[in-house]
């Protein structure tokens, strides 16, 4: 469905640094390195995350096609590393019917989101705020199983 | 009059190339109301709904490209405008596989319309149950069964909403006219919104706010206010609602 699904989940990152580099046992070969990721926080006006939320990904240069899917945490987090840099990522966000569009610009170093003004009114009028946490080097790693005979791993 | 609406008449209008696209309109009431309230999506307050026609008029529809993305924090809207003269009255009931019944499409310059304003308006001829009055923007005919009753029901309201819509959002993402090609918008009407969600929490908000059908149970013609119900969406995505 995805054709670029790079998209290296938070949990592995945080594996392999933890982990040692050597191969385990069952011939599962880690190798750590780092990359640019963005970390979104999505909650209501209200405060409340918007946990295990849809979020799918949209990249610069194809913004009509997901690049990626997956779900908030608990508190309403997602973390996703981007294979390109320059231009406007879009993130949805959707919950139980309802959701918004975030959009990211990066540009070299620098990260911005264009986020909704909270609008006062009823709980129907307020925004799904979708916040740009972090934009920065965070470590992940590439695992290969050989058992399995697959080239990398999916979140 | 909302203000998109003067943005409309001045940034529009753009010539269109020969090589544009069109763009479809629709409108669209989701399966409850092409299917109607059924277990376990019942009202809030445990009834079933059959609609036999849910009458719906929309004017002063204008697609738009916002760059920056209007995020529908507002009733402004600025970009470049695709005016579309209407008004449009349909029946939401009398919907295609995809619970959509077409408004109208049109050239359009390619581009991304990442914004949509539309209001909802008072009808003319055929929305006007009674001869002679003004008509209603928003109608509701149909049957409500719970625990043996059965009730026929007309709901209509007259009321004007304004509607400034940021983005469709839902399975697909929409509004991306290339040259020569076809995209699609839709106009969204959340009817759980006015009646309420028995399979939602007692205190979920839209439950809170939604009248649910006890108000109505008595069967006949009924009057509503569409104010603070925001049954408005593009989609899954939000609209900024006023009066005009």
């Amino acid at each position: 469905m995805f054709p670029r699904p790079r998209l290296a989940g938070i949990t592995f990152a945080i594996a392999g640094l933890l982990a040692p580099s050597a191969a385990f046992s069952h011939a599962a070969l880690i190798e750590a390195e780092t990359a640019q990721a963005i970390r979104l926080h999505a909650y209501y006006d209200t405060g409340t995350p918007m946990a295990d939320a849809q979020v799918i990904i949209y990249a610069p240069d194809r913004p009509a096609v997901p690049w990626g899917q997956g779900n908030t945490d608990s508190e309403g987090r997602f973390t996703f590393i981007p294979d390109t840099v320059e231009g406007r990522w879009s993130v949805q966000v959707r919950q139980a019917g309802h959701g918004a569009m975030a959009h990211i610009e990066l540009h070299g170093e620098t990260a911005t989101v264009l986020a909704p003004t909270v609008a006062a009114g009823s709980w129907v009028q307020r925004a799904v705020m979708v916040a740009l946490v972090a934009w920065g080097a965070l470590g992940t790693a590439l695992f290969v199983l050989r058992r399995k005979g697959r080239p990398d791993a999916s979140a | 009059m909302i203000r998109t609406h003067i943005y409309a008449a001045c940034l529009a209008l753009a010539p269109l190339s020969l090589s544009a696209g069109s763009l479809t309109l629709f409108a669209s009431g989701e399966d409850l109301a092409t299917e109607g309230f059924n277990a376990p999506k019942l009202t809030k307050d445990g009834w079933a709904l059959e609609f036999t026609r849910i009458l719906a008029s929309f004017d002063q529809i204008t697609a738009w490209q916002t760059d920056p993305p209007f995020m529908a924090d507002s009733a402004d809207i600025a970009g470049r405008a695709l005016p579309v003269t209407g008004p449009f009255m349909v029946d939401l009931v009398k919907a295609d596989d995809d619970d959509r019944v077409a408004l109208v499409t049109l050239d359009a310059a390619p581009g991304h319309y990442n914004a949509l304003s539309w209001a909802l308006v008072p009808g003319d001829d055929g929305f006007s149950l009674v001869p002679g009055d003004d008509g209603f923007s928003l109608v509701l005919d149909g049957i409500a069964r719970k625990d043996g009753q059965e009730v026929a029901f007309t709901l209509r309201s007259a009321d004007i909403v304004m509607h400034a819509c940021g983005e469709y959002l839902g399975d697909m993402r929409k509004g991306f006219v290339t040259e020569g090609g076809e995209a699609d918008l839709e106009i969204t009407l959340h009817l759980d919104h006015l009646f309420g969600r028995a399979d939602k929490p007692e205190d979920d908000e839209m439950n809170l706010d939604a009248r649910g059908f006890a108000p109505f149970a008595t069967g006949g013609v009924h009057d509503f206010f569409l104010g603070g119900l925001h049954l408005g969406h593009v989609g899954e995505g939000h609209c900024h609602v006023s009066a005009p």
